[in-house]
């Protein structure tokens, strides 16, 4: 497995100017098996990055902006290097993009018409109506996902990513580490803290 | 609660966690999964869209630098080959040479700016046969 500082070099020396199938074209198998992760990957990475950014055209666009640069720089990578590099570049655009709304609120303060709750969840009703479960359980669901949401707002920044990543998307522990840049010892130490808060502020409910 | 205890507790929320971050997930509602679903395509075509080589990307930065080095170089040597100012024709002569060299250099970078919007009309398929 690729460890963080490895990750850390691939990243800084993105392989454009490398000889490989990356050239000036891509096989087909590369190109249907690029759209075979982000298929599996999109709609996890932008339900973390709507619980980040609490904004779901942010997230949206935050998905998309890795999307892009992994295709972009990083598609001749071994594809098993893909997830943490996805995840990692994913991380780094929420954190651009907290930093922008940060300085924005600082410049502008609090205006009544500012928002920092999403606002556009989409249709409940067609979420209803989709064939889903019923609404009951999804009711309960969504409360749960709510509360879960709250607890790991209340986290540090890199304990929520940790947990995040380990938890919710199934990283390893290696994996996580070169998503997150540091040390497997960090990536332990982070996911117990995070894990410590959320039985205590979920235990009951959970 | 013992430790035992506390791992079970442990398991069990990481265990809920999950369930209820994957079905949040399946419950994404239509739009949303279409404009995720447009964005990787977009990214995947990516890949599929030609791209300059790498020589072709780096060789207007590598022109450009080596015409204003080469200016520098000049305008550095001019002096020093004569060390008290001589007033007359040399001057204009050495400014001359510089200017014809630069005018070159420019051009020559002009021209390859050119060719490089040429070769992107000429073969939109990227088969530019620049690696062989």
């Amino acid at each position: 497995m690729t460890g963080p500082a490895t990750l850390e070099a691939l990243m800084l020396e993105p392989t454009a100017d490398a000889p490989g199938p990356r050239g000036e074209e891509l096989s087909l198998d590369s190109a249907e098996t690029l759209d075979r992760f982000l298929a599996g990957v999109e709609r996890g990475a932008f339900r973390i990055a709507q619980m980040a950014l609490r904004d779901r055209d942010e997230a949206l666009d935050a998905v998309q902006d890795a999307m892009l640069h992994l295709a972009r720089r990083y598609a001749d990578r071994p594809s098993a290097e893909w997830r943490p590099l996805f995840h990692r570049i994913l991380y780094n655009g929420i954190r651009d993009r907290q930093r922008r709304r940060s300085v924005r609120a600082r410049l502008f303060g609090a205006f009544p018409g500012s928002h920092d709750r999403d606002e556009s969840e989409g249709d409940p009703l067609e979420r209803i109506a989709g064939g889903g479960p019923d609404p009951a359980r999804q009711l309960m669901n969504d409360e749960a996902m709510q509360r879960l949401e709250v607890a790991l707002a209340a986290l540090p920044a890199r304990q929520q990513e940790a947990f995040a990543l380990r938890c919710l998307q199934g990283l390893d522990v290696a994996e996580t580490a070169a998503a997150m840049g540091c040390s497997e010892g960090s990536v332990k130490t982070h996911y117990f803290r995070a894990l410590q808060s959320l039985r205590t502020a979920l235990g009951e409910v959970y | 609660m013992s430790e035992h205890d506390v791992e079970r507790t442990d398991e069990t929320l990481e265990r809920r966690a999950r369930a209820v971050f994957d079905a949040s997930v399946g419950q994404l509602d239509a739009a949303t999964t279409a404009r995720l679903r447009a964005a990787r395509h977009a990214a995947v075509s990516e890949l599929r869209s030609p791209r300059p080589l790498a020589w072709q990307r780096w060789s207007l930065p590598v022109a450009m630098a080596a015409s204003a080095a080469l200016v520098g170089v000049l305008l550095w040597r001019a002096p020093a080959e004569s060390p008290e100012p001589v007033a007359g024709p040399v001057p204009v002569a050495a400014m001359d040479a510089i200017e014809m060299v630069a005018d070159d250099d420019l051009e020559m970078v002009t021209e390859e700016l050119e060719f490089y919007a040429w070769i992107e009309q000429a073969d939109p398929a990227g088969n530019s046969g620049g690696q062989g």
